[in-house]
């Protein structure tokens, strides 16, 4: 039971993730900045969980990683979407918009 | 796919790196966050710790980050068999013992069960042998491998009819000796006479030449011979030119006509093999070979039986006086090869497997106490280990692994005991056990076994400590408690003393089980034989084909051969015979002149003059044998006291009483109405010799009647020197060995030049008839000694880790004016209760299983009294010992320096 609320979690950080990737490679750091900005403070993305999925999300082969220089001329490591990543996003955005339009039919009728 | 795949390889080989890389990237993270936070205005310090704070465990981030990798769990291992090894090092006494004992266990069981495996589970090195079955005589009350795998030419000519259920329908006799003469030097050959489809039943691989036709197997054909691989190199260097030459074999040509191909092991260790060109109108009655069959393609065992039942009803219309005069047959039957091959032999190796696993059991409980024990001493690592956040699955893999490190080495050390011991088991083995040869390997059926055994030895005592009380405790209770006597609690205390008391059980039946086998052992070497062993040499030599076919020209050759040995410094009597004692094989049904024509069966002895000298075998009644009972004097028998009596336990024997009440100058004929070569002379019976244990020291005397040698007719004499050697017995009265060799040459002067072969002392005959019994008895015994053994440590290892438990308590107790006595008795009633359990509950399983070795026993009860008495002492007395020391331990612990450690 626990384990599939931390699915959905990890599914919906993991679609964050993808979804911040599309406008261009970054880092770590920026990702996390930018989902928080994106959703007005609403969601913020713990250090503890980003990174697992980031590197969960390389091993599945959705996103590539390389070393290059950060904005203030520092070594980052930089994530960017692969083909595969795209694909995923696609079928992770059509799924998640399904789920919460029957979220919300489930609380308009109730 | 491939992307992931080089991920990760790459976490798994460049491990190092990937986690620098993971540093610098967190790393980048937290600046970024500090340099942000100091942008809106915090101090460096507070921008710090903020950032710090919020970015949580940088550890648990990195183990999380690790996890993805898909290669933790090959990680864990790694590390687990790391943590695990220097652990098992860093203690190394506990190490050695729990390695040495598995070892032990493992290796004898390895051992055994490379001989069960060879004798038992391997098939027959014939193609498709499970379709192979023996075509044989069949009674309800006999045990297969007794006598009963032997048939006659007559019944072979029946047995090749039954075509409709097998075929490749094959005869062979057993190894009997050939002279090979007319070539430097003289020896005598093992042979054996085949027919002609033997070779395609066994599938003999021929090397060169062919084997024999059909054709050539019918009586009166050519006199041909195939040879062994081993004896064309041994003997001919491997020449390929011998096939098409002849060999003067007992003193016929003989045409080599093939060579068998190297990798052939028939059950009988011929060097040649003649064709046995049976006579489809025999009516020989004599026992003397053997038929083995296939199964036709889609027949059942069940049919063939059937079938072979019908085939002693055809027996009986064809021979319908047959019964009259032999061996009284209820039916014929077809049974596996493999089953008659290891015949007799199969209870006594199921015991010993039985047995050693019994001492595996043993070596396991201790291991398991042992870790048990170390588990407890371990609750505070464990403990912190959880705390730090290792997860109970992780906790048990790392228990699980360290039993599987010490199971795996225990194994392979093991693996490495069984090969010796093996090497051990064949230099103690009889040299009639069937199958087992010095090619017992350990191929990958022992490996396996052995594996599996490591294997679940090592999950075993993996989980038990983890399943124990360890981990389940709560990390901070232990943590709490002082480390040194964090103790372990009641479930873990009573486990451990089911633990010892199962131990000490299972050491009592082995003990019980050696107990009866060393009683038997000394009741065969005390039991009197009959004759006298001390001192007497004896030899062969094959008269086959020799110029002695007649008694006259027997009785001269033995008359000449005496008087030459005889006249040797060191040397007291010598006979002749053709069967020496415990390995008696002649035999026949017995006409007492005045009687009705009743089947009284009886062994037969050959013997010259002066064998009961050899052999001192006294003389009850009447007279022995003198020089003037010759082919020209009336024909005289000696009988045995079991005969006398009329006395017979075996089956083949009715008995009658004698007419006055005296054998004494009764007539008796031999095979009456068998005609030649079985009928023999009638005979006056002259005297009453004592009994010898013809067919085993376990087996009570036989009926014996001897016949003086130069009294055999013709007929008898030219069969019995093509079927058996002739015995030399010489009575010694110094045993050096040069005697043997001036014996030889007196023998070979006196029969113009025949080999002799097989020299042994007649106590070696005897102690190769019970090497069987001898086999069982010191492997049991060594078996019990391990038992006896590891329960002692079992039983010392419990008192003295209860005694370290208490020794606040015996503090105490102490100051309380407890006296030492006191402490003693009390931690050795502790032990001694525990031993008696175990030793009452192993006397319960000894009664349950000792009746299974029934058969391997002689003179001794399965559950007698003074066997188990004996075992529940020892094992009491050396328990008692193992409790003494930690109890004497207890008596000197201080009370003050107990109570100031608090």
């Amino acid at each position: 039971m626990k384990k599939t609320q931390t699915d959905l979690l990890q599914g919906t950080l993991d679609l964050l993730v993808l979804k911040t990737l599309q406008s261009g490679p970054t880092h770590g750091w920026d990702i996390a900045q930018r989902i928080q900005q994106i959703s007005n403070d609403v969601l913020r993305v713990g250090q503890g969980s980003l990174y697992p999925a980031l590197h969960r999300l390389e091993a599945q082969g959705w996103i590539a990683s390389e070393w290059g220089a950060s904005e203030n001329n520092r070594k980052a490591k930089y994530y960017k979407l692969t083909a595969a990543g795209r694909k995923q996003l696609e079928a992770e955005t059509e799924t998640w918009r399904r789920f919460t339009g029957a979220v919300e039919l489930i609380l308009k009728t109730s | 796919m491939l992307k992931k795949l080089r991920l990760r390889l790459r976490a798994l080989f460049f491990k190092p790196k990937m986690e620098d890389e993971l540093q610098a990237e967190l790393q980048f993270h937290l600046e970024r966050e500090i340099e942000e936070n100091t942008a809106r205005g915090m101090t460096p310090e507070d921008a710090r710790y903020a950032a710090i704070r919020s970015f949580g465990g940088v550890e648990r981030v990195k183990e999380e980050s690790r996890d993805v990798r898909g290669v933790r769990l090959l990680e864990e291992v790694w590390q687990d068999l790391h943590y695990g090894a220097r652990m098992l090092v860093k203690s190394p006494s506990f190490t050695l013992t729990v390695i040495l004992t598995l070892a032990l266990g493992i290796g004898a069981n390895t051992a055994i069960f490379s001989v069960v495996n060879k004798a038992l589970l391997e098939s027959l090195p014939y193609p498709d042998p499970d379709r192979i079955v023996q075509l044989m005589h069949f009674s309800p009350s006999w045990a297969l491998g007794e006598l009963a795998n032997t048939a006659s030419v007559p019944e072979f000519i029946v047995f090749r009819e039954q075509r409709q259920v097998f075929q490749e329908i094959a005869a062979y006799d057993s190894v009997k000796g050939v002279n090979l003469i007319g070539a430097e030097p003289p020896e005598i050959l093992r042979a054996i006479h085949v027919s002609a489809n033997y070779f395609r039943l066994f599938g003999a691989p021929i090397e060169i030449g062919r084997a024999f036709s059909a054709d050539e197997d019918r009586p009166g054909g050519p006199h041909l011979v195939v040879i062994s691989n081993g004896l064309w190199h041994r003997r001919f260097g491997g020449d390929r030119g011998l096939v098409g030459q002849s060999l003067s074999l007992g003193g016929e040509p003989y045409v080599v006509i093939g060579v068998l191909g190297s990798g052939f092991m028939a059950d009988s260790s011929a060097e040649i093999l003649l064709p046995l060109q049976a006579d489809p109108e025999s009516t020989n009655p004599a026992h003397v070979i053997r038929v083995a069959a296939r199964l036709k393609p889609g027949v059942m065992l069940a049919e063939a039986k059937a079938q072979m039942q019908l085939a002693h009803e055809m027996f009986r219309l064809k021979f319908p006086n047959w019964n009259s005069s032999m061996i009284s047959l209820e039916s014929f039957t077809a049974e596996p090869l493999g089953d008659v091959t290891v015949g007799e032999v199969r209870r006594p190796l199921l015991v010993l497997l039985g047995a050693v696993g019994l001492v595996l059991l043993i070596a396991c409980a201790n291991v398991a106490n042992l870790l048990m024990a170390r588990a407890t001493g371990r609750r505070r690592e464990m403990a912190i280990r959880a705390a730090l956040g290792a997860s109970r699955q992780r906790i048990i893999s790392q228990t699980l692994i360290e039993g599987l490190l010490l199971s795996l080495t225990g194994g392979a050390l093991g693996l490495l005991l069984g090969y010796a011991g093996v090497r051990a088991l064949l230099g103690v083995r009889p040299a009639d056990m069937p199958r087992i040869s010095s090619a017992v390997s350990l191929d990958w059926r022992v490996l396996a076994f052995t594996l599996l055994l490591s294997v679940s030895t090592g999950i075993i005592f993996g989980i038990l400590p983890a399943f124990s009380d360890g981990s389940k405790m709560q990390a901070s209770a232990a943590l709490w408690e002082s480390g040194a006597r964090t103790g372990s609690g009641p479930r873990q205390r009573r486990a451990r003393s089911i633990l010892v008391i199962a131990e000490v059980a299972m050491a009592l039946i082995l003990l019980a089980g050696a107990g009866l086998l060393i009683r038997t052992f000394w009741a065969l070497r005390t039991v009197d034989p009959g004759f006298d062993a001390h001192n007497v040499l004896t030899m062969e030599m094959s008269l086959s084909g020799t110029p002695f076919q007649t008694a006259p020209s027997v009785a001269q050759l033995i008359r000449e051969a005496e008087r030459r040995i005889e006249s040797l410094p060191g040397v007291g009597a010598v006979a002749a015979t053709y069967s020496l004692p415990l390995e008696n094989l002649l035999g026949g049904p017995v006409a007492i002149e005045g009687l009705p024509n009743d089947s009284y069966v009886t062994s037969l002895c050959y013997v010259s003059q002066r064998y009961f000298e050899v052999f001192r075998i006294p003389l009850l009644h009447g007279r022995v044998f003198t020089d003037r009972d010759d082919d020209q004097a009336p024909a005289v028998a000696l009988i045995n006291q079991a005969m006398a009596e009329g006395r017979s336990e075996y089956r083949w024997s009715s008995t009658f009483p004698w007419r006055k009440g005296d054998p004494l100058g009764e007539r008796v004929t031999v095979g009456k109405g068998l005609g030649t070569p079985f009928e023999d002379h009638t005979r006056q019976i002259i005297g009453v010799v004592g009994e010898v244990r013809d067919l085993g020291l376990n087996r009570n005397p036989p009926p014996m009647m001897y016949v003086p040698i130069g009294q055999m007719t013709d007929g008898f004499a030219r069969m019995i020197s093509g079927d058996l050697p002739i015995r030399w017995v010489i009575q010694t009265r110094t045993e050096r060995y040069s005697l043997r060799v001036d014996i030889e040459r007196e023998l070979r002067a006196a029969s113009g030049g025949l080999p002799v072969a097989h020299i042994r002392s007649m106590e070696q005959v005897v102690g190769e008839s019970i090497a069987r019994n001898r086999f069982s008895m010191i492997l049991l015994t060594v078996f019990a000694g391990l038992a006896l053994v590891l329960g002692v440590i079992g039983v010392y290892g419990v008192m003295t880790y209860a005694v370290q438990h208490r020794t606040k308590e015996i503090g105490i107790r102490v100051a309380l004016g407890a006296r030492p006595q006191d402490i003693r008795r009390m931690v050795m009633l502790e032990g001694m209760r525990l031993a008696l359990i175990g030793v009452l509950l192993g006397i319960v399983g000894a009664l349950e299983l000792t009746p299974l070795m029934a058969s391997l026993l002689y003179g001794v009860q399965p559950s007698n009294p003074t066997v188990l008495t004996l075992a529940a002492v020892l094992l009491g007395a050396v328990a008692l010992f193992a409790a003494y020391i930690p109890a004497r331990r207890a008596t000197r612990v201080d009370p003050m320096l107990v109570l100031r450690w608090e």
